[in-house]
């Protein structure tokens, strides 16, 4: 696997890790955000990247016969339903953000405990 | 700004619409197909504010000073995630009364139709239709309801 | 012939319905929901009669593709276990009625009473070693609850706790044993199954791969663990005299009868499967041990359940030393000593429980002459409590001769150190007989004077000890009955070979005989000394470190420090610190998994095609940005900007749908970010140098973490596909009718899923809908 790829999804864990750690929520949010993408493109990694082509593609050209070597869509329908949900779920986040800035004025984590 | 709306949301309707139906054998599906409707949503919002779609297009009043609740629109979101959940598990449960487990799926290939020659009814597309609803009547709900704080 | 499923089935799920019902029967009626409890053990009591004589596993598959299927096996000595279970049950039920007249939690005692009898039942014909544990931690629950019938008293709530450590404890033992046994089934039988018949069926086979993998002794420890904290045999012996808190017919049940034998029941079961010298060495030097520390303790006991309590941890040592023991005369012994040992015992217990109704006291010293009030009763005690000494020609005498016979025929044998096993037992019995004659008094000789009037006892209270009395009769006249009728065949299914049961009065001198007189003769002796015997007892086992309490003590106070100074440190409220933890720990064991799994590094595999790396290159920069952005809107363009390279990174990795969805998505992101970022303010909190380092610490250590798993794990592209892959991309057209596979695999093969999906996104609208409305309707603090 790819050097270059392994480290661009370490890096995006890591940023993301050190964004949750911060203490302004708005930080937090982004991190988890930040999270998700590496999460996904990892998903993707474990199908096997290799040069896009017509055959790679998991949507088949016929309704033939003849089976091509495609993509791990396994991992594509995975992802496809992270990205729907990782939306619905910054959504929450940002409004439960929203909310608690209004019921304690602040946006440090640690003045709530 | 508002006249880039006019012209792109009818087309993301579409490409939306179609995105859905032919999902089963081409890039597509439910989720899919309901993002790029919120979307289009919310280009609509972004150009013309919340009320529009009930005064410019359905040319009901809106009282001024109501919450984002008494919104028809965002009941109608509701209805619309309700109803998208009801059609998925509903998909699944019509399996049962044929003696398959829980949402299997199955299709019918029909011949002789004009124009297409031949369509595939898979029954698999009233699943992914609830997958669509859900997708936009939730998404459109979280976006009208943030959007209107 | 095969037994009949249905019936099994019915026998062991009976009482769980009834105890269901029990709420609704306890309203229709009242206390005599005892009586109905009395006929459902006695339906299933029925109900197991007519398989007495059957043998062999019947099951009810349940997920094939699995294995797991609800197995019961019958044989002799389940079906022993499982007519005393219910046998015993009709009988406490009944008694109940009366005994726990005016009590306030009655449907809970029954309901519990009857799924404990239901659990009973389901350890007793199980065969499946999953469906033992399960019912066998049903009975440590069930035990729990009553143990801690009187909620309000701390005494019942510290020993409701006790035995539920100890006993639970004893079952993840029991787990860890059974998982040992289905790992070695796989090479003994071929296929990984939890079906115990099918082990002991081939019990040569599984003792050979137990050992070629050194699993042979650790299994025989886990299982004398739990066998041991069940049946309280020494160490663990010290709950069972805590657990007579309980009302009396639980103690009589459950702490005499049934949950304490399910250890020795287990133990009788494996022991085909199991004996060896191994075997022998642990559990006969256990039993005995037990024996003799119960029988001294239970002549120190002031309290007549105390006594008892005692007593019975002894006896249930006498039975696991039997079955210790190789030879045929153990798994007589044994299995006799289960059936005369819960009949005179349960009685003794309600016995019990009638004198401190009645007399108002427990307490031995204060206690004497009762047989002028309690004339049946007294007779009752007389039979059983002579059974339990051991004295001829009453039924545990029987048993007391075969376990002599067992240990002198091992001694006769190997001769040296297993030598003690015979005087050990003679010991013992010195010890029963004390212990027995004590219990004896409390009805002999004349009443105090100041004694309080003792009333006579009901019938119904009478009555069910009477029936155990007439069975420990029977028993002890002509044991050749109940030996005909199923003991042998209990015989049968625990020993090794041939063994042909015989029991009765011997007619000439021999060993065993000698040994009997012996332990007769010296305990009626020390009886006279009585006093000074307990007195001395008293003063040995009153120093704290001798006390099993006492280990007890310390060791959950011990845990419940340790943890107090523990948690503060990881669990303070703050978000910071709880993040730092899980994400620290879980990098900590993903890279342990890979250490103790992976040789080294693979040689680093084809780099990305150039467009690939730049689209990742411009990503990570984005990241990064998004870190150091000045302010909130800089963050969230930059983010955005991410999840766009990300989008492109998806049409090069062959996945337009996943493009299309996250350049949708990213826009639709981005707007609410905008929405949500205007209303609040920036905060720039100082970053103190310290927390920093850590935090970046923290963050590189996850970072190192994933890079290396990306490595290890992500497959090369010019590797086959995965046969999972390969089955959805082929199976796709014929079988879901589309040629879009991530679609097909989204609504038709993996359909449940993407349903638990779309419910997610449904309740995050849900939740923000929910949120501002609260905030609408003034709900704040």
């Amino acid at each position: 696997m790819s050097v270059l790829l392994a480290a661009v999804v370490g890096g995006l864990f890591a940023i993301g890790t050190f964004l949750i750690l911060r203490r302004d929520l708005v930080k937090v949010v982004l991190g988890v955000a930040v999270l998700t993408q590496g999460a996904n493109v990892y998903l993707i990694t474990m199908g096997g990247i290799e040069p896009g082509s017509f055959d790679t593609v998991p949507v088949l050209a016929t309704h033939g016969d003849y089976v091509p070597d495609t993509a791990d869509p396994l991992v594509q329908a995975l992802v496809l339903t992270a990205i729907v949900i990782s939306f619905g779920t910054t959504a929450l986040a940002l409004a439960l953000t929203y909310r608690a800035y209004q019921e304690n004025e602040t946006m440090d984590v640690h003045q709530w405990r | 700004m508002k006249t880039t709306a006019r012209i792109v949301v009818p087309i993301v309707f579409v490409v939306a619409i179609s995105l859905l139906l032919q999902g089963h054998n081409l890039p597509g599906g439910g989720f899919i197909g309901g993002v790029l409707t919120t979307g289009a949503f919310a280009l609509i919002y972004v150009a013309h504010g919340l009320d529009y779609l009930e005064v410019g297009v359905l040319g009901r009043d809106v009282e001024p000073g109501a919450g984002v609740f008494e919104h028809r629109t965002v009941t109608a979101y509701e209805r619309a995630f309700i109803l998208g959940l009801a059609i998925a598990i509903g998909s699944g449960f019509a399996a049962l009364l044929f003696g398959e487990p829980f949402l299997s799926q199955t299709y019918e290939i029909v011949h002789d139709v004009p124009i297409y020659h031949e369509i595939e009814l898979a029954t698999a597309l009233v699943f992914d239709v609830g997958v669509y609803l859900v997708v936009v009547g939730g998404l459109l709900t979280i976006l009208s309801v943030v959007g209107a704080e | 012939m095969a037994p009949d499923l249905s019936v099994i089935t019915v026998a062991v799920a009976l009482p769980f319905v009834a105890a269901a019902a029990t709420p609704l029967l306890h309203r229709a009626l009242g206390e005599r929901t005892g009586f109905a409890g009395a006929v459902v053990a006695l339906a299933s009591f029925g109900l197991l009669l007519t398989q007495v004589g059957e043998r062999g596993a019947v099951s009810f598959v349940w997920v094939p593709s699995l294995d797991v299927a609800a197995r019961f096996y019958v044989d002799g000595w389940a079906l022993l276990f499982a007519l005393l279970a219910s046998g015993i049950g009709a009988l406490v039920f009944a008694y109940s009625r009366s005994y726990m007249h005016g009590d306030e939690h009655l449907a809970r005692y029954y309901a519990t009473l009857l799924a404990f009898m239901g659990s009973i039942l389901g350890v007793a014909l199980a065969a499946d070693l999953v469906l033992v544990f399960l019912f066998w931690e049903l009975t440590s629950v069930a035990s729990f609850v009553l143990i801690g019938h009187h909620t309000d008293s701390d005494a019942s709530r510290y020993s409701a706790r006790m035995a539920m450590v100890v006993t639970v404890g004893g079952g993840l033992c029991l787990l860890a044993g059974l998982l040992v046994l289905a790992v070695a089934a796989d090479p003994a039988l071929g296929e990984r199954t939890f079906d115990l018949s099918a082990m002991i069926a081939s019990a040569d086979a599984m003792e050979a791969a137990l050992r070629e993998r050194g699993l042979f002794v650790p299994a025989l420890a886990l299982f004398g663990v739990a066998a041991g904290a069940k049946s309280a045999q020494v160490p663990l012996h010290f709950w069972l005299p805590n657990a007579m808190v309980a009302p009396t017919p639980v103690s009589a049940f459950l702490h005499s009868a049934t949950m304490v034998k399910v250890g020795i029941y287990f133990v009788g079961r494996l022991r085909p499967l199991l004996l060896s010298p191994e075997w022998t060495y642990l559990f006969a030097t256990v039993g005995l041990l037990t024996m003799t520390v119960g029988a001294v303790l239970a002549v120190a006991a002031t309290d007549v359940k105390q006594l008892l309590a005692y007593s019975t941890a002894s006896h249930l040592g006498l039975m696991v030393a039997a079955f210790g023991f190789e030879n045929a005369y153990g798994a007589e012994a044994g299995s006799f000593h289960l059936l005369s040992h819960a009949a005179f015992k349960a009685a003794l217990f309600l016995v019990a429980g009638i004198v401190a109704h009645e007399a108002g006291t427990r307490h031995i010293d204060s206690l004497s002459g009762l047989w002028r009030d309690l004339p049946v009763t007294a007779a009752i005690a007389g039979v059983t409590a002579l059974s339990m000494a051991g004295i001829p020609p009453f039924s545990g005498f029987y048993s007391k001769e075969l376990l002599f016979e067992a240990a002198y025929e091992l001694a006769h044998y190997d001769g040296g150190l297993t030598w003690v096993f015979p005087v050990t037992a003679v010991i013992a019995s010195v010890f029963t007989v004390v212990y027995s004659l004590r219990f004896l008094s409390i009805f002999l000789g004349d009443r105090p004077a100041d004694a309080d009037p003792v009333h006579r006892a009901p019938a119904l209270l009478v009555a069910p000890p009477a029936v155990l009395a007439l069975v420990t009769a029977v028993v002890s006249v002509s044991p050749g009955v109940a030996v005909d009728a199923i003991v042998q065949s209990a015989v049968d299914a625990t020993a090794v070979g041939d063994a042909e049961l015989h029991v009765g009065l011997p007619d000439h001198v021999s060993p065993p005989v000698v040994m009997s007189a012996i332990s007769i003769g010296v305990g009626a002796a020390a009886y006279g000394v009585g006093d000074r015997l307990r007195a001395g007892i008293g003063a040995a086992t009153d120093r704290d470190p001798l006390g099993a309490n006492w280990w007890y003590d310390r060791l959950l106070n011990g845990a419940e420090a340790a943890s107090a100074r523990v948690s503060p440190l990881i669990h303070d409220g703050s978000l910071r610190t709880y993040v730092s933890w899980s994400v620290t720990a879980a990098a900590a064991l993903a890279l342990l998994g890979y250490a103790a799994t992976v040789a080294g590094l693979p040689p680093v595999g084809r780099t990305v095609p150039p467009t690939m790396a730049l689209v990742l290159a411009v990503a990570g920069v984005a990241a990064v940005s998004v870190m150091v952005a000045p302010s909130h809107v800089a963050e969230v363009l930059t983010l955005s900007i991410l999840g766009f390279m990300v989008a492109i990174f998806y049409i090069l990795a062959s996945a337009p749908d996943l493009a299309l969805t996250q350049l949708v998505v990213e826009t639709l992101v981005l707007l609410i970010f905008l929405l949500v970022i205007e209303q609040l303010p920036a905060f720039y909190g100082d970053i103190p140098r310290g927390v920093l380092a850590r935090d970046a610490a923290v963050s590189l250590f996850v970072g190192v973490t994933v890079f290396l798993t990306v490595l290890l794990a992500g497959r090369e592209a010019t590797a086959e596909p995965t046969a999972v892959a390969r089955y959805y991309a082929t199976e796709a057209v014929p079988q879901g009718g589309g040629t879009n596979v991530v679609n097909v695999i989204l609504v038709d093969f993996r359909g449940f899923d993407t349903l638990g999906e779309i419910v997610v996104i449904a309740v995050a609208a849900i939740s923000v809908l929910v949120l501002i409305i609260m905030r609408n309707r003034g709900e704040t603090q």
